[in-house]
């Protein structure tokens, strides 16, 4: 398996020698596979942008290596097949949507002479046509944060870096937004998002990791994140009897009682067994097991404060 | 060498597309109009010039003139030039800093390196272009006024554009220490209007202080900083047909423009943004 990002135990410390040093990242290590989307999640100052940064050469790392797209991050040219949308960016606002492109496509490195009709695309892919003429200094942020996102892949990067890309978008923009990530993947594109909008992320991302004061608390896939094992909601094929009820509040962690049906917290499969059988000595037949998903916000929320 | 260009380009292109370029370019097109209007209301015969009453044959009035004239604007021409240069550059490097513009062009295939040359050069090659516009149109309008085509009068457009080449490499590096357009101006300004003037004339306050100590600071501070009123005095020599007598004023201004280029990238290329 090919890594578009490989991250070996990063540590970046800001102003580490005066008394308020900070670090922002602390022996962090990570690997993105190439053709996923990923999300990065953590809360405000966690060291998400920190992270983005030193992959792209903006800050410096204290100790510790990162390759993107095989290459060293101290390797400068490997930045032509690298798209990114900072947060809070600022583009030079004399310029037009068009002539931004433009600008940036150069700047990357982008010498094809199909220039204009790739233009063209994005601006109609991030619905900014209407607006191309019009100086970036008159853009609303939204209108600034689809530009920015075509900047990020006028010059069709391999690997696009996107720090918060719904801030301040609008929810149908947001769904575009996600659907304009979801085909870059199809198209085999690795996408790395910074977000703190968790039902966002769970969305679209391949897999997950969640940041916490400069380490990683968590990685894995969506699903591994959101599927609570021990939780299962069961529905009943009728009404069941009070000495069931007593028999089950005895012996197992159950909770939200409804007429035909109960949510059962388990340790493993066999006791989720036992509760069956139960079920069954009581002619109870069973319409319905569901294992029960938690959004990601919910293990976000706990996962940080456990930490 | 292609990043460097592309770098150039766009530094260029940023400053048409700001508003100080436009204003060096009129007040130069606005001196020239002055010059103009003055050559056309006034014929040659009139000049009170020294030498007409003590006619030398088979000597040309005109271009006496015209050398007197070279000598009375090439002054405040220099002065001129070199403010509104310093003036139109030096909040290139502080935008290029601006928070959320630097971490893209970081994030970039260019190096830093090539980043800061790319912004020296563009700064350079608009303001060579600007006094290229004054200097050769003035050159021009002389020339007609008064058949005077000597070449020498357009070596003014070099010198001056190397004297702001060596300020503006120091405004490129005050620029990545402190991140302020108004310190590099008036740093620059400081030595322009009165620290190399007076270092100049530094054997005047050998004898105020009466120190040897003294004397080896202020001769050090002499050969640091940038000799631009010894090199305003050279344009002038020039163009009385005297020739550089003394190339030190311009070889340690350009080790200065050396030293502050190598310190920028060095310390451009280790900073975090
Ligand atoms: N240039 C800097 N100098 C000093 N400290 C910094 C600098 N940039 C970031 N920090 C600090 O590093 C820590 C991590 O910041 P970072 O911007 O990486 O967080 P983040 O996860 O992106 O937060 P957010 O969700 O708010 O964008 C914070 O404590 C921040 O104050
Ligand atoms: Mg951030």
């Amino acid at each position: 398996m090919i890594n578009a990002i490989e991250v070996n135990n990063l540590t970046k410390i800001y102003n580490p020698k005066s008394k308020n040093a900070v670090t922002a990242l602390s022996d962090f290590s990570l690997t993105v596979e190439i053709g996923k989307i990923f999300g990065l999640l953590g809360p405000n100052g966690a060291g998400k942008t920190t992270l983005i940064k030193i992959l792209l050469g903006i800050v410096f790392q204290n100790s510790g290596n990162a390759k993107i797209l095989e290459e060293d991050i101290s390797n400068y040219k490997v930045r032509t097949r690298i798209g990114y949308l900072p947060e809070n960016h600022k583009f030079p606002n004399y310029l037009n949507g068009e002539d931004l492109l433009k600008y940036y496509a150069k700047l990357s490195g982008y010498n094809e002479n199909d220039l204009s009709k790739r233009i063209d695309e994005l601006l109609a892919l991030v619905k900014m046509n209407k607006w191309r003429k019009t100086k970036v200094k008159k853009y609303s942020k939204g209108m600034l944060q689809r530009i920015g996102l075509a900047q990020a892949l006028i010059h069709n990067p391999d690997l696009i870096f996107l720090d918060e890309p719904t801030d301040g978008v609008d929810p149908i923009g947001r769904k575009e937004i996600r659907d304009i990530l979801i085909s870059l993947k199809n198209e085999g594109k690795t996408i790395f998002v910074n977000s703190h909008l968790l039902s966002e992320v769970e969305l679209i991302s391949d897999r997950v990791a969640i940041l916490n004061n400069g380490k990683l608390i968590k990685e894995g896939s969506v699903e591994e994140f959101t599927t609570q094992k021990e939780v299962y909601e069961v529905k009943l094929n009728k009404e069941f009897d009070s000495d069931l009820i007593t028999n089950l509040l005895i012996s197992y962690e159950i909770f939200e009682f409804k007429k035909e049906s109960f949510k059962v917290k388990v340790k493993d499969e066999t006791e989720l067994d036992k509760i069956t059988d139960l079920l069954r000595q009581h002619d109870l037949g069973i319409r319905n097991l569901n294992n029960i998903k938690t959004s990601l916000e919910d293990i976000f929320i706990n996962l940080i404060n456990k930490n | 060498m292609n990043n460097i260009w592309v770098a150039t380009l766009l530094t260029i292109r940023e400053t048409f597309s700001r508003k100080i370029f436009i204003l060096f370019a009129g007040v130069s097109t606005l001196v020239l109009l002055l010059f103009g209007i003055l050559f056309i209301s006034v014929s040659a015969e009139n000049f009170p010039v020294v030498g007409t009453d003590i006619q030398i044959s088979g000597m040309d009035i005109g271009s006496e003139i015209s050398k007197a004239i070279k000598l009375f604007i090439v002054n405040p021409l220099y002065g001129l030039g070199i403010f509104l240069a310093i003036f139109s550059v030096s909040s290139i490097i502080p935008q290029m800093l601006e928070k959320g513009n630097i971490d893209l062009l970081l994030s970039k295939p260019i190096s830093r390196t090539q980043l800061i040359l790319g912004k020296f050069f563009g700064g350079n090659i608009v303001v060579l272009a600007n006094l290229t516009y004054l200097i050769f149109s003035l050159w021009l309008m002389i020339g007609i006024k008064f058949g005077d085509w000597d070449l020498t009068f357009l070596w003014s457009i070099v010198i001056i554009t190397f004297v702001f080449a060596v300020l503006y490499a120091m405004i490129i590096l005050i620029g990545i220490i402190s991140n302020s357009s108004i310190l590099a101006m008036m740093i620059s300004y400081l030595i322009l209007l009165i620290l190399s003037p007076i270092l100049a004339n530094r054997e005047f306050f050998y004898q105020l202080f009466e120190s040897k100590i003294a004397e080896f600071f202020i001769d050090g501070l002499y050969y640091f900083i940038p000799k631009t009123a010894e090199i305003s005095n050279i344009i002038s020599e020039i163009n009385v047909g005297m020739g550089i007598e003394d190339f030190q004023p311009i070889l340690s201004s350009f080790a200065f423009l050396i030293l502050n280029i190598a310190l920028s990238i060095i310390i451009f290329s280790k900073k975090d943004y």
